[in-house]
C-alpha cells in the first residue's frame, strides 16, 4: 500500500482537466520545500557509479541530468521514477537507501515534473489515422444499418504499442485501395437494395471441432440444440432458398445418422421448415469408428448424402433479419456428465453421436419483387421526391445528412459538391442510382477513411491547444465504440456542449452503457490480454485430447464476460488479478472441475477453491501464454512482466540452447527443473530471475489452463520471488501479493494501455504526469473501471492536441 | 451478413441452387489474342489426381516410340504424339524416417510431391517446384499463379494426429512454411482475374472502369485538398493514400488497353455447378482462360485433395476412393479405383482438349504449355512413393517431343525432372530438392 498513501496524501491533479483551460484549475498542493542538494547527493552515492557519463549502464546516465529541475529532465527521471517504483533499482545486492528516502525522492521527482507538466502542458500530436479493419465496419453499420465481413473483405491491419488502432502503423497499400472501391461498391449495393440484382450464395460454417450437444448460443431458442443463428442482409423482397448441410466425419460420413434427428429452421424466431433427417436403414451399416472398411452401398450412400434433401425456400422481405437452423434436443435427461468427453481424434473417425449442422447456405433473391424498405433504405432515403423539381434538393438532404455522419463532422459546399457530381452523373439511370453513385464515393473518400484532425488557423507553431468539438465527438466515439459518432454527440457538438465537464461525463456514461461499447471488450481488452490469439492456438491433440473449439470458445467468453463485469458493475480493475468470481458454462465447468453446472449459457460463479479468480486463472491466458505441447514459465511470466507489471523483460540472446527434458540418466525432468538447468547459464539468469518465479507459480495450470498437481511425476513447487523480493508461497499468495503489493503497478499498467488505445499512439515520458493525475482521482473510488476511462476522456492529450511544430 | 454467431467463418459463394446451371465459358468464347503476342509465352500446367494409381493398369507395356496403351490412359490416344509416360520415378525423401512417429502416409504424399523435401508435422517443408516457376514466368503478368481445386480448403482441422492439413489441401507452397491455399470456387476465381463487375462484356466494363476512374479523380482532388491543410507527418500518410488510388488507375488503364483486345466475352460464373465433372470442366475453363488472357502462365488443378473420400456414383463407383485404394489386393475393389483412374484420365483429356482448342496468336496453348500430370503416390494400398505415375505432356514451345513411354532406373528422384521442366519453362536450375542432375526426356 506504498504508493496509495502517497495518492491520498497529495492533491496535485497534474493532467487532468477540471474546467476551460487545463492549466487555468490547477491545484496545486504545498510540497515541503525539499533541499536540493539532498537529491543530488543521493543520486550521486546510489545511482551513478553505474549510471554515468562514462558507463551509461543500460544507456542511461544521470550525471547531467537535472535534479534540482526535474521538470527540465523529465525523459531521463521519468525512466528512474519508474525503476524506483517497481522497486528494481538499486540492484539487489547494491546498497539501496532506507525505503522512505526513496521514497520521498520519488515523490519530489513526481510533484515536481508534474507541476512542471501543469503549467506547460504536452498533449502530444497523434498522427492522421486511417480507421481500422473493425472502425471501418462498425462505421458502416451505425451509418447504413448493414454489416459487412470485414475479415473477408478487406485486409488485415498491422499494429503496434499492442493495438491496431495506432496512426503510425495504418498504412495504405494498393491492394487496401483497391478494396476499399470494392467495398464501397459492395456496401452501396446492399444499402440501397438492388432489384436486378442476381442471384448470389452466402455461406456460413460451423468449425469442424464444434461439438453441438447443447444449445449453441443466446439466439437459439430454449430447448435447442447446435446449429447457428447469423443475422443476414438480404438486398430485395424475394424468394431465398435455405440449404442446411450437416457434419461429417473425418470420412465423410454425416454424424448422427443412426436415428432421426429434428431439424428447425427459422426467420426471426419463427419457424419456415420443420425437418426430420436420418434414421433410415438401407442396408448393413459401417463401423461407428469409420475405417476403410465399408458398409452396404445403399446405406453408404444414405449415410453420405442424407442431408441433401435440407433445402427450403422462403418469400423475405429486403433487410437484415436473424436467420437459424437448429436442433431439437428431444431428451432431458441430464445423462451428460457421466460421458467422457472423446478426443478430438477418435470424434473425427466418429459418425454416431448426434447431428450437427455444418453449413446454412442462403440463396437468392429470386422473383424478385422489389427492393423493398429495409432499415438501410429508410436510415438513406430521410426525402422522396415526388416531382422531378424536388430530385436535387431532396438529394441534397440526403447526401449532406449521410455525409454529416460519414465524415463526422458538418459538410462544408466542396464536400456536398463533390457528392452531388457524383449524383448527376448516376442520375441518368435513376433518382436512386444517382444516390447510389455518392454513396460510393463518399465510402471511398478520405473525408470517410481518415480522422483528420487539422490545427486551428491561429494557433501558433508548437503550442497546445483544445481540440475541436467535433474532433472531441470522434475521439470518443472511436475510443469507446470503435465506431463514428451518433446523432446525439454531433448535435451536442453543434451546439458546443461537449466541452461542458458535465455534458462530457453524462456521454460518456451514456456510451458505456450502449451495446456499441462493447468494442471495449472485443477491440480493447481482447489485444491488450491477448485474446485473439485464442482463435488460432493449437494445442497438440495427443497432450491435450480433449481441447475443442467449444472450449477454446468457452475461454473466450469467461474472459470477456469477465472484463465486461467491470464495465457494468463498476469494479475496481484490481480486481483483474484477483477475484472470488468468474463465468462459465457446463463445458469450461467441466474444464476447471466445477460441479453441478449445466448447459451451454454461462452464469456467474463464486470461486471457494483457491485456484483461480482472475485473469491468471483463466484458460484463455494460460493458453495462449503455452506452447502447444507444454507450459511455459517463461512465457507465462513475460505476459504477467508486460501486462501486468509494465516491466516487459529484454529480448533473448542469440543462440540460446534448447531445454533438456531429460537428465544425463536419462530421467524425465520436470519443466521447473528443465528451467533450472537453463538458468544455470548467466547470461539467461538475468532475464529468467525475473520471469520465472511468476511462471513456476502458475505451474499448477496445464498447457490448455486445467488444473494439476504434478508434473513429469513431481509435485509442483509453485513458490518464488517477485523482482522486488517479496516472496510468495504460490498461486494464491502471488494473487493477493500482485493485487496489494503491485496494484498501483496495475492500475498504472491499464491506465497506460487505455491512453494508449484511445490516442492511438504510444504513450511518452511526458504523458506520465497525465497517467499520474488519472490514477489518483481514480483512487478515491478503488480504482474502478469507468473511472480510469473517463479519466483518459477528461486528461490532457485527450482533450488537446499540439500543434505542429 | 451479420456475424453474431461470433466464430462462424462465413464464405460467400456462388451457386444457383433453386437455378439451372450455365456452363457459360464454354462455347462462348472469342479468340483471346487478335494479334499474336511479341513471343512465345512459356507456360506451366500441373494437374493432380489423388489417393495413386491401379498402377498394373496405368503403366504401358513395351518402351520408347513402341509402347502399347494400358487401360487407363486409353483415353489419351488422340495425343499419343504430344504424350511423354514416364515410369520409375521416385519421390522417396518423403518416407518416414526410423522413430518419427505416426506414419501419417497421405500427408507426407501431398507434401512432398512439388517438393522434394522432406514434410515436418508442422507444415514445413520446401518451395514447390510451381512455385519456383511462378516466381520467374510470374513478373510479366498480373497473377504469379493460379491454385485451382474442387474441394474446399480448411487448412486448420484434424488430420492425421497434428499434422498440417495443408499437406493434404495443396500441392503449392511459396515459402517452406507457407501453403498457398486452393481456390474451388469458380466465381472467386472469375473475381481474382476480372474483377467484380456482372459480366466481362467491354462495355459493360469499359463504363464500370470510368466509374472508378471518375471516383479516383475526385478522392485523389479531395486527398490534394487535404494535404494543404495538414502537417508534414500526415501528408506523408496522405500520399500513401493518394499513391494506392494511383495503382488502382494504372490497373484501370492497363485492363483498359487489355479489354479491347483481350477479354473474351463470357459471363461471370452463377456457382459451383452441380456434379463434380461439371465442376471441373468450369474450373478448367477458368485456368485456360486464364492463360490465354495472360494474366497468369503458372497454375496447379487438383481434381481431389489427396486422401480423398469422393464418391463416384456417376461412373458406377458409390464406394469412396480412399476406401478402395486400400485395396488389400481384391479384384473387384482395384478394378474400380481403375474407373476412377480412368475417369480423372478422361477430365485430364477434356483439359489437354480445351488447351489445344485456345490459340493465343501464335497458336494452340497447348503447343505453348508444359503440362505435368500426376499423383504423390503410386500404389495407394502401401502408400508408395516410388514409380510413381507422371505424365509430361504439351508442346513446350517446341522443347518437348512427345510420343515415348520412357523407364528410369530405379531411384531416380522426381526432383530431376523438375529440374528438367523448370528449365524447359525458361527457369534455370541445376538442383531442386534433393535432385541429383537434369532428366532427359
Amino acid at each position: 500500500m506504498r504508493v496509495f498513501s502517497i495518492f491520498l496524501t497529495l492533491a496535485i491533479v497534474g493532467g487532468v482537466l477540471e474546467g476551460a483551460h487545463p492549466a487555468a484549475r490547477q491545484r496545486v498542493a504545498p510540497v515541503a520545500p525539499p533541499d536540493p542538494s539532498l537529491h543530488r547527493a543521493l543520486v550521486d552515492r546510489y545511482c551513478i557509479t553505474c549510471h554515468n557519463d562514462r558507463l551509461r549502464t543500460a544507456g542511461l546516465s544521470l550525471a547531467q541530468a537535472d535534479a534540482e529541475r526535474p521538470g527540465v529532465s523529465a525523459e531521463v527521471w521519468e525512466k528512474v521514477i519508474r525503476k524506483l517504483r517497481t522497486g528494481a533499482m538499486p540492484p539487489t545486492g547494491m546498497p539501496r537507501p532506507d525505503p522512505a528516502t526513496l521514497d520521498g525522492f520519488v515523490t519530489y521527482l513526481e510533484t515536481s515534473i508534474d507541476r512542471d507538466a501543469a503549467t506547460r502542458p504536452n498533449p502530444g500530436r497523434p498522427a492522421l489515422r486511417r480507421l481500422n479493419r473493425t472502425e471501418y465496419a462498425n462505421a458502416i453499420r451505425d451509418l447504413l444499418a448493414i454489416d459487412i465481413n470485414a475479415r473477408a473483405s478487406l485486409p488485415a491491419d498491422d499494429s503496434r504499442y499492442g493495438f491496431d488502432n495506432v496512426g503510425e502503423v495504418l498504412t495504405l497499400s494498393p491492394l487496401l485501395a483497391e478494396r476499399y472501391l470494392a467495398v464501397a461498391r459492395e456496401v452501396r449495393r446492399l444499402a440501397l437494395g438492388d432489384s436486378t440484382i442476381r442471384p448470389a450464395i452466402e455461406q456460413y460454417e460451423i468449425s469442424k471441432n464444434l461439438l453441438q450437444d447443447d444449445r449453441a448460443g443466446e439466439d437459439l431458442p430454449f430447448g435447442s440444440r447446435g446449429g447457428l443463428a447469423v443475422r443476414h442482409d438480404f438486398p430485395a423482397d424475394g424468394e431465398y432458398v435455405f440449404q442446411v448441410r450437416l457434419q461429417q466425419n473425418s470420412r465423410q460420413y454425416i454424424r448422427g445418422m443412426q436415428q432421426p434427428s429434428d431439424l428447425d429452421v427459422r426467420i426471426d424466431g419463427r419457424s419456415i421448415q420443420h425437418f426430420v433427417v436420418g434414421g433410415e436403414r438401407r442396408g448393413k451399416s459401417s463401423f461407428v469408428f469409420s475405417s476403410a472398411t465399408m458398409g452396404e452401398v445403399a446405406q453408404e450412400q444414405y449415410e453420405r448424402t442424407a442431408d441433401e434433401v435440407l433445402n427450403v425456400r422462403q418469400w423475405v422481405e429486403a433487410g437484415a433479419h436473424q436467420v437459424s437452423a437448429s436442433f431439437l434436443d428431444d431428451t432431458s435427461v441430464p445423462e451428460r456428465p457421466l460421458q467422457q468427453r472423446m478426443t478430438m481424434y477418435d470424434y473425427s473417425q466418429y459418425k454416431g453421436g448426434t447431428a450437427g449442422v455444418a453449413t446454412l447456405v442462403i440463396d437468392g433473391p429470386y422473383n424478385v419483387k422489389g427492393p423493398g424498405g429495409s432499415e438501410s433504405r429508410r436510415r438513406i432515403f430521410v426525402c422522396r421526391p415526388s416531382r422531378a423539381a424536388a430530385e436535387e434538393p431532396c438529394a441534397r438532404r440526403i447526401l449532406t445528412t449521410l455525409a454529416r455522419r460519414a465524415y463526422r463532422r458538418p459538410v462544408t459546399d466542396e464536400d456536398l459538391r463533390a457528392l452531388m457530381t457524383f449524383y448527376s452523373r448516376g442520375r441518368a439511370e435513376g433518382f436512386e442510382a444517382g444516390i447510389g453513385l455518392a454513396l460510393e464515393r463518399m465510402l471511398a473518400g478520405p473525408e470517410f477513411l481518415f480522422r483528420i484532425e487539422r490545427d486551428p488557423m491561429n494557433v501558433a507553431a508548437g503550442a497546445s491547444y483544445r481540440v475541436g468539438a467535433y474532433d472531441l465527438a470522434s475521439r470518443l466515439s472511436f475510443f469507446l465504440w470503435s465506431s463514428i459518432p451518433d446523432d446525439t454527440l454531433l448535435d451536442l457538438a453543434e451546439r458546443g456542449r461537449l466541452n461542458d465537464p458535465a455534458v462530457l461525463e453524462q456521454q460518456v456514461r451514456r456510451m458505456l452503457a450502449d451495446a456499441r461499447a462493447h468494442a471495449l471488450v472485443t477491440s480493447f481488452a481482447a489485444q491488450w490480454l491477448q485474446m485473439r490469439n485464442i482463435a488460432s492456438v493449437t494445442p497438440d491433440q495427443e497432450r491435450f485430447p480433449y481441447f475443442d473449439d467449444n472450449l477454446r470458445e468457452a475461454f473466450r467468453t469467461e474472459t470477456e464476460l469477465f472484463f465486461e463485469s467491470l464495465l457494468v458493475e463498476n469494479r475496481s480493475v484490481l480486481d483483474l488479478l484477483n477475484a472470488d468470481y468468474t463465468f462459465v458454462n457446463e463445458r469450461l465447468a467441466l474444464h476447471y472441475g466445477i460441479p453441478g453446472i449445466y448447459g451451454s449459457h454461462f452464469r456467474r460463479v463464486r470461486l471457494a477453491d483457491g485456484h483461480r479468480g482472475g485473469l491468471l486463472g483463466q484458460g484463455s491466458v494460460l493458453t495462449v501464454t503455452s506452447y502447444s505441447n507444454r507450459t511455459s514459465p517463461v512465457i507465462r511470466g513475460k505476459w504477467v512482466l508486460e501486462n501486468i507489471l509494465s516491466t516487459p523483460p529484454s529480448p533473448p540472446p542469440p543462440n540460446v540452447p534448447a531445454l533438456k527434458e531429460r537428465d544425463a540418466a536419462g530421467k524425465a525432468l520436470s519443466m521447473r527443473a528443465q528451467m533450472e538447468q537453463h538458468r544455470a547459464n548467466p547470461a539467461c539468469a538475468s532475464c529468467h530471475r525475473l520471469m520465472d518465479p511468476i511462471g513456476f507459480a502458475l505451474e499448477n495450470f496445464d498447457g490448455v489452463g486445467r488444473w494439476r498437481s504434478t508434473d513429469a511425476n513431481a509435485p509442483i513447487d509453485p513458490a518464488g520471488v517477485l523482482p522486488d523480493g517479496t516472496k510468495f508461497s504460490g498461486l494464491p499468495e502471488l494473487r493477493r501479493v500482485l493485487q496489494q503489493k503491485q496494484g498501483e503497478q496495475f492500475v498504472w499498467t491499464v491506465t497506460d494501455r487505455l491512453l494508449t488505445y484511445a490516442l492511438g499512439r504510444g504513450v511518452e515520458y511526458y504523458d506520465a504526469p497525465t497517467l499520474r493525475a488519472i490514477i489518483r482521482d481514480a483512487a478515491p473510488g478503488g480504482y474502478t473501471l469507468p473511472s480510469l476511462i473517463l479519466g483518459v476522456v477528461k486528461s490532457t492529450p485527450f482533450q488537446m492536441r499540439r500543434s505542429e511544430s | 451478413m451479420i456475424n453474431l454467431g461470433k466464430t462462424i467463418p462465413r464464405r460467400a459463394v456462388l451457386r444457383g441452387l433453386g437455378a439451372s446451371i450455365a456452363l457459360p465459358l464454354l462455347d462462348s468464347m472469342v479468340p483471346a489474342f487478335a494479334s499474336a503476342p511479341p513471343e512465345a509465352i512459356d507456360r506451366l500446367a500441373i494437374f493432380f489426381s489423388p489417393n495413386g494409381m491401379n498402377m498394373a493398369r496405368w503403366t504401358p507395356a513395351g518402351e520408347g516410340a513402341g509402347f502399347e496403351w494400358s487401360p487407363t490412359l486409353q483415353p489419351l490416344v488422340p495425343f499419343r504424339d504430344r504424350l511423354l509416360v514416364l515410369s520409375g520415378l521416385d519421390n522417396s525423401i518423403g518416407d518416414a524416417r526410423p522413430g518419427e512417429g505416426e506414419s501419417a502416409p497421405h500427408e507426407r504424399a501431398g507434401g512432398v510431391f512439388l517438393t522434394s523435401t522432406h514434410p515436418e508435422r508442422e507444415g514445413h517443408v520446401g518451395v514447390s517446384m510451381d512455385q519456383i516457376a511462378a516466381r520467374q514466368l510470374g513478373k510479366a503478368t498480373q497473377l504469379e499463379s493460379l491454385e485451382l481445386g474442387l474441394h474446399t480448403s480448411e487448412l486448420v482441422g484434424l488430420c492425421e494426429k497434428s499434422w498440417s492439413c495443408a499437406y493434404m489441401h495443396t500441392l503449392s507452397w511459396r515459402t517452406p512454411t507457407t501453403p498457398v491455399p486452393v481456390e474451388y470456387r469458380p466465381r472467386a476465381v472469375f473475381e481474382r482475374l476480372f474483377g467484380d463487375s456482372d459480366s466481362t462484356d467491354a462495355a459493360v466494363r469499359r463504363a464500370r472502369m470510368e466509374t472508378d476512374r471518375s471516383i479516383l479523380d475526385s478522392v485523389a482532388e479531395a486527398a490534394n485538398r487535404l494535404m494543404k491543410s495538414v502537417g508534414a507527418g500526415d501528408r506523408a500518410r496522405l500520399g500513401e493514400y493518394l499513391d494506392g488510388m494511383r495503382d488502382v488507375e494504372r490497373r484501370i488503364q492497363r485492363a483498359e488497353e487489355q479489354s479491347a483486345r483481350e477479354i473474351p466475352t463470357v459471363e461471370r460464373p452463377g456457382g459451383i455447378p452441380a456434379t463434380y465433372e461439371e465442376h471441373a470442366r468450369l474450373m478448367m475453363d477458368l485456368q485456360v482462360l486464364a492463360f490465354r488472357t495472360d494474366l497468369t502462365r503458372v497454375s496447379t488443378f487438383m481434381v481431389g485433395p489427396e486422401q480423398d473420400n469422393r464418391t463416384y456414383p456417376e461412373i458406377g463407383v458409390p464406394e469412396v476412393h480412399h476406401g478402395l485404394s486400400h485395396h488389400q489386393h481384391d479384384a473387384t475393389k482395384l478394378a474400380k479405383i481403375g474407373q476412377i483412374d480412368a475417369f480423372h484420365i478422361t477430365l485430364f483429356r477434356a483439359y489437354l482438349e480445351k488447351m489445344q482448342a485456345a490459340r493465343d496468336g501464335n497458336g494452340a496453348l497447348l503447343d505453348s504449355a508444359t503440362i505435368l500430370f500426376g499423383c504423390s503416390m503410386s500404389d495407394g494400398n502401401d502408400h508408395l512413393l516410388q514409380n510413381l505415375p507422371i505424365i509430361v505432356t504439351g508442346g513446350a514451345n517446341g522443347r518437348l517431343k512427345g510420343g515415348r513411354h520412357l523407364r528410369y532406373a530405379k531411384g531416380t528422384p522426381i526432383s530431376n525432372l523438375y529440374v528438367t521442366l523448370l528449365n524447359t519453362v525458361g527457369v534455370p536450375m541445376t538442383a531442386f530438392g534433393n535432385s541429383t542432375g537434369a532428366l532427359s526426356l
